[in-house]
């Protein structure tokens, strides 16, 4: 009998390993090396001039892979573009930071001490850029995040390299809630916070908006390891006809959808940012984004087609890191051009001299003193029944 | 009163899954006096197994058989696989340290735990996976009386959960295993001096509390949709705490501590609110742990004069 338990303990183990082979197994890293380098080609025959590295800090891995694969996918595509139209040889190295500030600082530490990296890409969630901003100022090195958005990130000073290609929520956040006022006219809603910074940000500049209009609001607060939201939704009453949901894990979202469907409740769900993925499709929901339908701005059907091939189920969380990339590649282009070599100094310093009349992102790039974007815009999206994402307004 | 009873049902659900896997915290803890904390991820490994099986039968949208024959293979292959695997466990990691100091196997149990969800994180990645039951489980099935729904997957989470607590009650009041088990509980050295198999006795209830675990997984997923290579730890650490509320040690204290632990849950963030939820659930633990340090249906300690 010992013998016959211990062989089906192995004939387990067997079982187990080849489960993988039916599934979409990944065997990319969870720990926060800085993984593997991608070298960018560079067609255009000057490879030793301007040779220099760029990290991107993304969740490759992780609640939010969906987003982390589009970023990274987006970067590599810009890295490989600029290179070609500059004659540069800027090589990406991944950073994964599973959207965990631990993992994060974790990254940047081996970012910061690796000298060839003169610019960093990301990281994503604003948690992220409170944990690492202080290590990245000590270090001189310049970030730009395409979706990290919490206001306190540039007014607070203790980001002093942090830029970002996005809006901000205390421009989003007010913006969102008056159309929800004006669009949808909801006597009662509930907003849940998911416990971390951007979502506990964004609610406490829309809930101000939604009382002065006369809502009743039933604040909630969840986090994001839980995956069972039934008795949430049990206390959806009949007049509460809105959900916002500034949330960072989409497939959390498309769970609440379904509760909400199971006990028949006909709220709207109102998403932000990280909700517009794949991973959330509920029909009747919007969802407020930093970043635009790149396929409908016609000057970027260059992008759109190579992006349709690299990864085609591509949202609005791919081209902000685009702009950021491209950003730190025309920096890096500018300082070589000088005849200076990129160090962190001249980059940061390019980059914050940064003044694009035009981008991917539709609108032009230059920065404020403390970091942000000027004049950045936000998009709002429907979910047509289809699952589809059909832009409504933006600022 | 609609309400009350949707989250009072909504309760159960959940509480039923902190049960079942209560169960193989408490009946391990009772064999071995170990409290072994990789018991949360063997619900998550089962939780996979389960999706697998779906994916092995066409995906959640194109099945190649009907539902509950896919049911039927995701609780067989989940309860057997990972029953299986809880053997394994015993076999290599605990059985080894059976004689040493007690905190010598605790900290072996949280090796076990971390090994199984890097290796888990490894194989499958760290995204989510999701069952997408309402593909092949339709919302409209159940019961539905006015504002209450009771979608037919949480009946059969309930349903199932109660048979197989009925089942183990049974199993270890009524047959000759479950009194070898009754006997290894309450004096292992007893029980060998005896004639009883100590080691078949210890693994055969490894099996079972893993495979408890492993059902518990699949139900998760089906309930519950999203599942992940850290969902384990979350639950396992609820589960534990209702065996410590209910008695550890105790079989209908798993139970009734998993129970009380997911209707607290609910009617907190029904009544309440979710914000104060885990703040409560957890100060009602503390509070009872302080009035009845044995838990509620655990045996008080004899004190020798």
């Amino acid at each position: 009998m010992k013998v016959r338990i211990s062989l089906a303990a192995m004939a387990l183990t067997a079982l187990v390993a080849a489960g993988c082979g039916s599934s979409n197994s990944s065997t990319s890293t969870t720990s926060a090396s800085a993984g593997s380098s991608t070298q960018a080609a560079s067609s255009s025959g000057s490879s030793k001039a301007c040779t220099t590295e760029i990290g991107i800090e993304a969740p490759i891995t992780g609640q939010v892979a969906v987003l982390g694969d589009e970023q990274l996918a987006f970067a590599q595509l810009a890295i490989a573009a600029d290179n070609k139209a500059n004659g540069t040889n800027i090589s990406l190295v991944q950073g994964d930071t599973q959207l965990n500030p631990a993992q994060a600082t974790t990254v940047t530490q081996q970012f910061t001490s690796n000298d060839k990296i003169v610019g960093v890409v990301g990281p994503a969630g604003s948690q992220e850029v409170e944990a690492v901003g202080p290590l990245m100022g000590r270090a001189g090195l310049a970030f730009i995040s395409g979706s990290a958005t919490n206001p306190a990130l540039t007014t607070s000073g203790k980001n002093p390299t942090f830029f970002r290609v996005v809006s901000r929520d205390d421009v989003q956040g007010p913006e969102d809630a008056n159309f929800v006022i004006k669009t949808l006219h909801p006597k009662a809603l509930m907003i849940v916070d998911d416990q971390e910074v951007y979502s506990t940000g964004l609610v406490s500049s829309m809930i101000p908006v939604f009382q002065k209009a006369g809502i009743k609001v039933d604040h909630e607060s969840v986090s994001q390891k839980v995956t069972d939201f039934s008795s949430l939704v049990a206390k959806v009453t009949p007049q509460t006809t809105v959900v916002v949901l500034p949330w960072q894990v989409a497939a959390n979202g498309q769970q609440f959808g379904k509760d909400l469907q199971q006990e028949h409740k006909n709220a709207t769900i109102v998403g932000t940012d990280g909700m517009q993925s794949s991973s959330f499709t509920i029909p009747g929901s919007y969802v407020s984004a930093f970043g635009p339908d790149i396929t409908a701005i016609p000057q970027d059907a260059a992008l759109v087609a190579a992006a349709k091939v690299k990864y085609p189920k591509f949202g609005t969380f791919g081209p902000p890191v685009y702009a950021a990339t491209h950003v730190i590649d025309e920096a890096i282009a500018s300082v070589c051009k000088s005849g200076q070599t990129p160090t962190r100094a001249s980059v940061l310093a390019a980059i914050k001299a940064t003044n694009e009349p035009t981008s991917v992102l539709g609108q032009p790039i230059k920065f404020d003193s403390k970091g942000d974007l000027i004049n950045a815009k936000w998009f709002l999206f429907k979910i047509n029944n289809a699952g589809k994402y059909v832009l409504v307004t933006n600022s | 009163m609609h309400f009350f009873i949707q989250e009072l049902v909504n309760g159960i659900t959940q509480g039923s899954l902190y049960a079942l896997i209560a169960l193989g915290y408490s009946m391990v803890y009772g064999v071995l006096k170990l409290l072994n904390f990789a018991h949360g991820d063997l619900y998550m490994v089962g939780a996979f197994v389960g999706y697998f099986v779906i994916q092995w039968f066409g995906g959640s949208t194109a099945l190649s058989i009907p539902v509950p024959l896919l049911l039927l293979f995701m609780f067989l292959l989940a309860g057997g696989g990972v029953g299986m695997l809880g053997v394994a466990i015993e076999r290599f990691a605990y059985r080894p340290l059976r004689d040493a100091p007690r905190i010598a196997p605790l900290i072996t149990a949280l090796g076990v735990s971390f090994l199984l969800e890097n290796t888990m994180l490894l194989l499958f990645g760290a995204s989510y996976r999701d069952y997408n039951t309402s593909a092949f489980i339709s919302f409209n099935t159940g019961i539905h009386i006015g504002p209450l729904n009771i979608d037919l997957v949480q009946l059969m989470v309930i349903g199932v959960s109660v048979a197989l607590m009925i089942a183990l009650t049974l199993f270890v009041a009524r047959t000759k295993l479950g009194r070898q088990m009754r006997a290894v509980s309450a004096d292992r050295e007893a029980a060998e001096m005896l004639g009883i198999d100590v080691d078949y006795t210890i693994a055969v209830t490894f099996f079972i509390g893993s495979a408890l675990a492993g059902v518990a997984g699949v139900m998760d997923g089906l309930a519950y949709n999203n599942i992940y290579t850290l969902m384990g730890f979350i639950a396992g650490l609820k589960a534990f705490t209702a065996a410590v509320v209910g008695g550890i040690g105790s079989i209908p204290g798993a139970m009734l501590g998993g129970l009380l632990i997911g209707i607290a849950e609910s009617m907190v963030t029904g009544y309440i609110s979710s914000t104060y939820t885990n703040l409560i659930v957890f100060g009602i633990l503390i509070v009872m742990m302080l009035v009845r340090p044995s838990g509620l249906l655990g045996k008080v300690p004899l004190q020798k004069v």
